[in-house]
């Protein structure tokens, strides 16, 4: 026995030692050729389709890897001059800017990038670029709720929908860059208003996910709430008749609140033609399609129309607000909706 | 021989410090100028954030212990109805991570799901939120994580001199007594090593509370990073994390007291045969916990698998496979190894105390969040780059980052207690005279480390291994940040999927998690019936 458990300890510590050493050598010997390596935290099932397309059009092959959005950037920090990361891939404005505040970018002067996608969705100075849109908008229940009773986010908060509204955690970005766009538009009194009137409204603790709300309202613990609308299109995707509709919320003022998921090129990237290649790459009509296929998401790009599950929620207006704004105000709506007790 | 002890000692200490080296970073944020972030985080979160935690870990503490010990104690004392497969089906909860089946408990047993709507249409009574309040969280925690004071309290109770207990009962002690004053109070060391892994663990713990969206420390130590961008004062949050695990220790310590028990004998005999109804009764308590915390959450994720198997099944899978098993081997061999250093015999008796308390608080990585242990190691390369360059060498963030052998350290220093606390038990259980006989007959140090430590300390490590092979496998936080490039493991399929809404599709590499976690678990199980 005691044999026996020594010799498979020794065999045990030479695999370790070889995966150490091999590991080490791997890091010093990384070759520089013409490759890209991605930082995401886009999640591997919704960038890999992309990069594999982008692989069979070029022959550039893509690494990547996936991470939490605050973890990744510390990471780039650090790496500093000799990052492997030549892009940053992420979701939300909110973190594009801080990316860029941070100093992680460089500016990418693109005529592609520029006819490709609109001006407020890609940063003044070229520092990020928008690739995919996703609204956030009300959904309703259609055995309970007259859409006549829907107007606006702000609406949410009034009494009439006491006990009848679920919500997003406030940790969830979306949900801060949405509060971050309410404090641009209305400022930081009216929409202190409007945060505590929706949680007076919950009918349940804010829910981890938008899937969640989604159940929610389908179980009857309320009438209403707010998710990005992909969620709704997997849902709608999976089950035709199911009884959620969206409404588009303040289309007689601001338009409704959109989010982009996005890119930039890193600062020390050892690859910026092949970035921008990336890029230029990911904006362009065959990757918009993959985008809205994968994740029932918008595309970034105007050439590309809505495929027919997302037209047929209808045509809206969007908040034109410049993303970079929803950045700028996060903080202050997180301590704000931390004030009020929005979980 | 005082020459080598001192050379062991600073050997030990070196071991001890570098272990605890990414949790001397995190609390260097202390350092860092302050933040006007604590005024607002104690103004409007912490007082909630302080109170909720600590009737999480009352609540976790108090329901680990009693339903840890109470089982342990009936499949060891009672001979009752199923008891033979239940004893080692106790184990296999363990095998689920806690974000996964809190995940199916909110699908099963929220408003929203298929246990409620069901009650609600056989009684026409109101539906109910299970994530408002404390109960539900609590009963989640206690169901993942009872194995851990289980398996320590029932390894305790089996070492138990049969004849204290024949005693008693000669005396005329009831059953009960004979558990409540006899069996519990010898195993209360056991019950509160396994006690303090479970309260470091829930301290820790991100995926369940934001599942549940409870508010406790994690909350505020993620909304300084995430949303205020500050990382220093998500450190100097951690570090108190560390401070209450330290508290912990203490207690524990404190509540073992001096109290040592070596014992060796171990009989099959059951004191106790539950006959008839209340056999049946017993059988009926210890199967419900088991389809609560394992088979039920497993039935349902079976389910899922099988739903969405060909939507999420592709090649990659055999990549996850084998970064999981290559880290989490590689990790549990060297956590263990250390561990094993760390905890023999010899070195308990003659270290100093400033050793013993650098060894402790070594072992308290397992309170951090996972993603700050991370951090505050890249941070802790950084600074080991920056004094290479001051003295005119380079940096080694590049050579490091996303290195295997950081990502090992990370799991080396975060699981570093689980690993000790089943050595230094075993440890502990050898008796001085041994030591002192061996002296006596002139056995080297190494032959006495060889041929009475550890023979005697291998039940001890084998526990430890498995165990730290169960965490290492399910660990997520510190994996996600650390990895070289497409070592995805399970872990993170699971977690993409599920932080998308996928769950039924992450059901598939849980599923997987799940099977071989229980595979270890068997094989903690063979090992042990071995030695006994």
């Amino acid at each position: 026995m005691e044999y026996k458990v020594n010799k498979k300890v020794s065999i045990l510590s030479i695999l370790v030692i070889a995966i150490l050493s091999t590991s080490f050598s791997a890091a010093v010997l990384a070759t520089t050729d013409d490759s890209l390596t991605v930082y995401s935290t886009r999640k591997e099932h919704l960038i890999k389709p992309l990069f594999d397309a982008f692989t069979s059009n070029t022959g550039i092959e893509v690494k990547y890897l996936t991470g939490n959005g605050g973890a990744l950037i510390e990471r780039i920090k650090l790496e500093g001059k000799r990052t492997k990361a030549d892009m940053f891939m992420t979701v939300d404005a909110g973190n594009l800017w801080y990316a860029a505040s941070q100093n992680l970018f460089q500016p990418v002067e693109s005529e592609v990038l520029i006819n490709n996608i609109p001006a407020h969705l890609r940063d003044p100075e070229g520092l990020w670029t928008g690739l995919s849109v996703r609204a956030r908008t009300i959904i309703y229940s259609t055995e309970r709720v007259n859409p006549s009773e829907l107007s606006t986010y702000q609406d949410l908060a009034d009494n009439k929908w006491k006990g009848r509204l679920c919500l997003r955690t406030s940790k969830k970005v979306y949900t801060k860059s949405l509060v971050a766009s309410l404090i641009h538009h209305d400022g930081q009194e009216a929409t202190t208003d409007v945060v505590k009137g929706w949680v007076d409204n919950l009918a349940a603790t804010p829910n981890a996910e938008d899937t969640h709300v989604m159940r929610a309202i389908l179980a009857g613990q309320c009438d209403v709430g707010i998710v990005n609308t992909y969620y709704f299109g997997r849902l709608q995707a999976e089950k035709p008749n199911v009884t959620l509709k969206l409404f588009w919320a303040n289309q007689g003022s601001t338009g409704t609140h959109v989010n982009i998921s996005g890119a930039g090129v890193t600062k020390y990237s050892s690859n910026k033609e092949g970035s921008i290649k990336l890029l230029e790459f990911l904006s362009s009509i065959d990757a918009q399609k993959i985008y809205v296929e994968l994740n029932k998401e918008y595309p970034a790009s105007q050439k590309l129309k809505a495929d027919n599950l997302i037209a047929q929620w209808g045509d809206f207006n969007q908040d034109k607000m410049n993303l970079s704004v929803a950045g700028k105000n996060q903080a202050d709506a997180v301590a704000l909706m931390q004030r009020e007790g929005y979980r | 021989m005082s020459i080598r002890q001192n050379n062991s000692n600073i050997l030990m200490g070196f071991l001890a410090f570098s272990v605890a080296f990414p949790i001397i970073v995190v609390f260097s944020a202390w350092l860092l100028p302050g933040s006007e972030l604590w005024g607002h985080f104690a103004e409007n979160l912490l007082p909630e954030l302080v109170s909720s935690t600590l009737i999480l870990l009352l609540g976790v503490g108090i329901g680990v212990s009693v339903l840890g010990t109470v089982l342990a104690y009936l499949v060891v004392m009672v001979e009752f109805p199923g008891r033979k497969w239940l004893e080692w089906a106790l184990f296999l909860p363990f095998a689920i991570p806690a974000y996964v089946l809190a995940f199916v408990y909110l699908g099963v047993f929220d408003y929203s799901g298929y246990a409620q709507v069901w009650l609600r249409e056989l009684t026409g009574i109101s539906g109910f939120d299970i994530r408002s309040g404390h109960w539900a969280i609590i009963l989640t925690f206690v169901l993942v994580f009872y194995p851990y004071v289980y398996m320590m309290a029932r390894a305790s109770f089996k070492r138990q001199k049969i004849q204290m207990i024949e005693a008693g009962k000669m005396l005329g002690a009831s059953p009960f007594s004979v558990f409540w004053k006899i069996s519990v109070p010898l195993a209360r060391p056991a019950i509160a090593a396994g006690l303090l892994v479970t309260l470091m663990e829930t301290l820790a713990d991100f995926g369940v509370v934001s599942l549940f969206n409870y508010p406790t420390f994690t909350t505020a130590i993620y909304s300084a990073w995430g949303d205020f961008r500050s990382i220093e004062v998500a450190a100097q949050l951690a570090s108190l994390l560390v401070l209450v695990a330290f508290l912990l220790i203490y207690f524990e310590k404190k509540a073992r007291g001096k109290a040592k028990y070596y014992s060796s004998d171990v009989s099959s005999i059951k004191p106790y045969h539950a006959n008839g109804l209340i056999g049946w009764l017993l059988f009926v308590f210890v199967f419900g916990v088991f389809m609560l915390s394992f088979a039920m959450p497993m039935l349902q994720i079976i389910i899922w698998s099988f739903e969405k198997f060909t939507q999420e099944w592709n090649p990659r899978y055999f990549d996850y496979l084998s970064s999981t098993g290559i880290l989490t081997i590689s990790a549990t061999v060297l956590t263990v190894f250390i561990a094993t250093l760390l905890a023999l015999p010899s070195r308990r008796k003659s270290n100093s105390k400033v050793l013993q308390i650098l060894i402790r608080f070594s072992t308290l990585g397992y309170a951090l969040p996972g993603s700050v242990m991370a951090v505050g190691l890249l941070y802790g390369v950084q600074n080991i780059s920056l004094i290479s360059i001051y003295f005119g060498g380079s940096s080694i963030n590049h050579i490091l980052f996303g290195s295997v052998a950081l990502l090992l350290f990370a799991y080396v220093s975060r699981f570093m207690a689980i690993a000790f606390n089943s050595t230094i038990a075993s440890s502990e259980q050898i008796k001085p005279m041994f030591e002192q006989s061996a002296r006596l007959l002139g056995a080297s140090r190494f032959r006495l480390i060889k041929e009475v430590y550890l023979p005697m300390m291998t039940p001890g490590i084998l526990a430890g291994a498995l165990l730290v092979s169960v965490d290492v496998m399910k660990e997520l936080p510190a994996t996600y940040l650390l990895r070289p490039f497409g070592w995805d493991t399970l872990a993170i399929r699971v977690y993409e999927l599920s932080a998308e809404g996928l769950y039924e599709r992450a059901a598939i590499p849980a599923l997987i998690m799940v099977f071989l976690g229980a595979v270890i678990m068997l094989l903690f199980n063979k090992l042990d019936r071995d030695n006994n």
